[in-house]
């Protein structure tokens, strides 16, 4: 086993531990936002480790993979982005404890309040 | 009276095709040998195509790809007929609040992109999975981001009729061309070059460019069509 195919396995692995951890996410967090979170924030890191390991087991793949990670880098934030802020704009919120602070929720409250009145 | 000369001819319509059923031995190992064979050794000696899913869609079976593209144009003219508005109603969409300004930089990254992937799809229709179809679908989507982005964005409707007609044309004038040089309808006309080349398979790659184009002026006609339409 040669140096690369070795940083390329252990890539791999981590990508598919933080691949996992964003499946289990999805299922343990307590809202949407946790949720959302589980599912883009890892798996961005997790896509992206798989699939630099897989650039290097086979390095003649290396450049489109590379372009595939810039891709997957700022294409998914953006669509995470976007749905948090539509789902904070339907006025869906965040799971809080008793006395928990939410800035962003009352700036909407007034912004739905001035628009009702 | 009505109902029973209906109910007449639907027996005798039925008793034929029950007949033409009967004939063809469904499930038996004999059935589909002789196509499957001559569309896997055709597709790869004679038309040097590696996609032979393609070369079946495009050369073989290419009257019924062009059905397929008609039977998209109406659905995308009806669609627009019955969501029609006058010309000065078009303008104000009906929106919730604004898209981010993350967003709107994000979307003039990813707008290039989108359709890159999509012209790449359809050119290399021939070689890899892929085609006219899903190439064409991919661009209609960046165009779909950038018009929930921006509210301002418009596509210019006598273009995207331009686009559609001359991709369209084309296609009937490739397909007419292959039926007076060669003797029957869509037959390839070019010269077939190597197998897994970009210039392999006579007319199927123009073919699947101008389906790519043709689909993706359809799309973005119905997702503008329906962005404006009044709720």
């Amino acid at each position: 086993m040669s140096i690369m195919e070795i940083i390329g396995s252990i890539l791999v692995i981590i990508g598919s531990i933080f691949l996992f951890l964003g499946a289990l996410g999805i299922y343990r967090m307590p809202d949407l936002y946790n949720r959302l979170q589980a599912g883009t924030k890892a798996t961005t890191l997790g896509a992206m480790s798989v699939i630099l390991g897989v650039g290097f087991l086979e390095p003649d793949w290396f450049l489109k993979l590379l372009i595939l990670v810039v891709f997957i880098g700022y294409s998914n934030p953006l669509s995470s982005h976007a749905m948090a802020r539509a789902m904070y704009k339907r006025r869906v919120f965040p799971w809080t404890k008793e006395g928990g602070v939410d800035a962003y929720r009352e700036v909407i409250e007034k912004e739905t309040e001035k628009k009702e009145s | 009276m009505k109902k029973y000369i209906v109910l007449g001819l639907l027996a005798v319509l039925g008793y034929y095709l029950m007949n033409v059923f009967l004939l063809i031995d469904f499930g038996m190992p004999h059935f589909a040998q002789g196509v499957k064979d001559v569309y896997l050794s055709s597709s790869e000696n004679v038309l040097q195509v590696s996609n032979v899913v393609t070369a079946i869609v495009v050369n073989f079976r290419g009257f019924d790809t062009l059905g397929e593209v008609t039977v998209l144009f109406l659905s995308a003219t009806a669609m627009s007929g019955i969501l029609y508005k006058k010309r000065h109603d078009i303008g104000d969409r009906s929106i919730l609040f604004p898209a981010s300004s993350i967003i709107r930089a994000g979307s003039k990254m990813l707008f290039p992109t989108i359709t890159l992937l999509g012209v790449y799809v359809f050119v290399h229709g021939h070689l890899s999975p892929g085609g006219g179809f899903q190439g064409g679908t991919i661009i209609a989507t960046g165009f779909l981001l950038m018009l929930l982005t921006y509210q301002n964005y418009s596509v210019s409707h006598n273009r995207l009729v331009w686009v559609e007609s001359i991709a369209g044309i084309l296609f009937v004038v490739i397909g007419l061309a292959g039926y007076f040089m060669k003797g029957s309808f869509l037959e390839n006309v070019l010269p077939v070059g190597q197998l897994n080349d970009l210039f392999s398979g006579g007319v199927i790659g123009i073919i699947y460019v101008l389906v790519g184009f043709k689909v993706a002026a359809e799309l973005i006609g119905i997702i503008y069509t329906m962005l404006h339409e009044k709720g």
